[in-house]
């Protein structure tokens, strides 16, 4: 529907599992970080004078 | 924008990946800082309206983890 | 479809004066053409008012959730695949009702008509394959098959799936038809080309929550867009706002959703907010293989986990 894949990401990591969520945690950040930032679904919020 | 970093909310189950990250914390584990970190008591408690509502109020991007 | 009315007249008194149900759920003739409006009949004499042609899109199924009464229910395929999901979520039982099976060849497009006349339609009187349209200044036949609705042209259940009378004999169902035509065009966009294509399409929406309203799945007490403790949605007419509720609205349905099109039929504003279930719809087919409303004794891949999970991270 138009926001990008790579903003939304699922994953399961089981409590024992520290390297894993490292690693994810790698992964997901490099990925949006690749994306920029978020501009489209984003509300704009009102400007108070 | 050169220094620009990510905003990641983050959705961890209590029992799985908020357990994975303590673990990762006690073991001095290093990992990027652009999570932000939502405690939830289950994947099951996660709902699709709060990943668009972390994109609405400007996160830029999103990671459930059960 | 015409000629379906007298038997279901006919069924419809015999159930009330057998006191087999306290009333039945129908079609009256609306105030406008081609909209038939829903009508509950309680004794014999509101039967007569019952119509059946081609304006009857109104999904009934939305008329039962959480009713106590025995209730008699006119449902054609998608009414009746959508009475399934009533049953499956325990929103009605299924001794409660008795359900008058209407095989369909589809409902029609009000929108389609009135592309084909520039004037205000006044009259639409059906016969067996064919309407006449009439206004001021003109009057044209089209031939019903012509001016159904997209949902319908590609229905692949037209014939109620569950049923305790059956008002004639069951229609063919279609073959060979791409059931997901729209959905493949818009997957083959990148995420920039369906960003725009939705901004275009949400651009004219009003939030009047006809399409939601007219939903069968939609029967949450407090809607989301309507709790403001936390506010999930704003209530503006911000493009974010619009399209969070279209987005959850549409997550709502998935796995559930029968693509009946009472939500485009609904639409003031002819948004085709179906391309958003319809998508659902798709994935639960190539993932689940499941088609929503077919069978009582199923439970929605929602509600259930298999290994065997087409999903791989969650294994």
């Amino acid at each position: 529907m138009g926001i990008e894949p790579g903003r939304i990401h699922f994953s399961w990591v089981s409590s024992a599992e520290s390297t894993k969520f490292v690693d994810v945690v790698k992964k997901v950040t490099s990925e949006v970080k690749a994306l920029g930032p978020n501009k489209r679904f984003v509300k704009k919020k009102a400007k108070v004078a | 924008m050169s220094d620009w970093e990510p905003k990641i909310v983050s959705f961890l189950c209590n029992w799985c990946s908020y357990g994975a990250a303590d673990l990762a914390g006690v073991s001095r584990m290093q990992y990027p800082s652009n999570i932000r970190v939502i405690r939830i008591p289950c994947t099951g408690r996660m709902s699709p309206k709060f990943a668009l509502s972390a994109l609405r109020e400007g996160a830029d991007g999103v990671w459930v983890s059960g | 479809m015409i000629g379906y009315i007298d038997k279901i007249k006919e069924i419809s008194k015999g159930l009330l004066e057998e006191k087999k149900v306290d009333m039945i759920i129908g079609f009256r003739k609306g105030t406008v053409p081609m909209i038939n409006e829903p009508c509950v009949a309680k004794t014999s004499a509101d039967v007569d008012n019952f119509v059946w042609d081609s304006s009857c899109g109104i999904n009934l199924a939305n008329y039962l959730t959480g009713r106590k009464e025995k209730i008699g229910i006119i449902a054609k395929g998608c009414d009746s695949r959508n009475i399934v999901n009533h049953i499956i979520e325990n929103k009605i039982n299924r001794e409660q009702l008795t359900i008058i099976g209407v095989p369909c060849k589809g409902m029609v497009d009000r929108s389609k008509v009135k592309a084909l006349v520039s004037s205000d339609i006044e009259e639409v009187i059906e016969k067996e394959d064919t309407m006449v349209i009439s206004g001021a200044d003109f009057e044209k036949t089209v031939k019903t098959s012509d001016v159904i609705s997209k949902n319908c042209t590609i229905c692949m259940h037209r014939n109620p799936v569950i049923f305790d009378e059956l008002v004639a004999e069951e229609v063919d169902e279609q073959k060979d038809v791409n059931r997901y035509e729209d959905i493949d065009k818009i997957e083959a966009m990148d995420s920039g080309e369906k960003w725009n294509y939705f901004e275009d399409m949400f651009k004219s929406c009003i939030r009047c929550y006809a399409c939601r309203n007219a939903c069968p799945l939609c029967y949450c007490p407090t809607c989301f867009v309507d709790e403001s403790k936390p506010q999930w949605v704003g209530k503006s007419q911000d493009p974010i706002d619009i399209w969070t509720f279209h987005f959850l609205r549409a997550y709502h349905c998935a796995g559930r959703c029968t693509d009946c099109g009472a939500c485009v039929r609904a639409c003031p504003m002819d948004i085709d907010v179906r391309l958003l279930t319809k998508k659902l719809e798709k994935d639960c087919f190539e993932m689940f293989n499941w088609e929503a409303g077919l069978s009582i004794d199923k439970r929605p891949p929602l509600d259930v986990f298999n290994a065997d999970d087409p999903d791989g991270f969650i294994k």
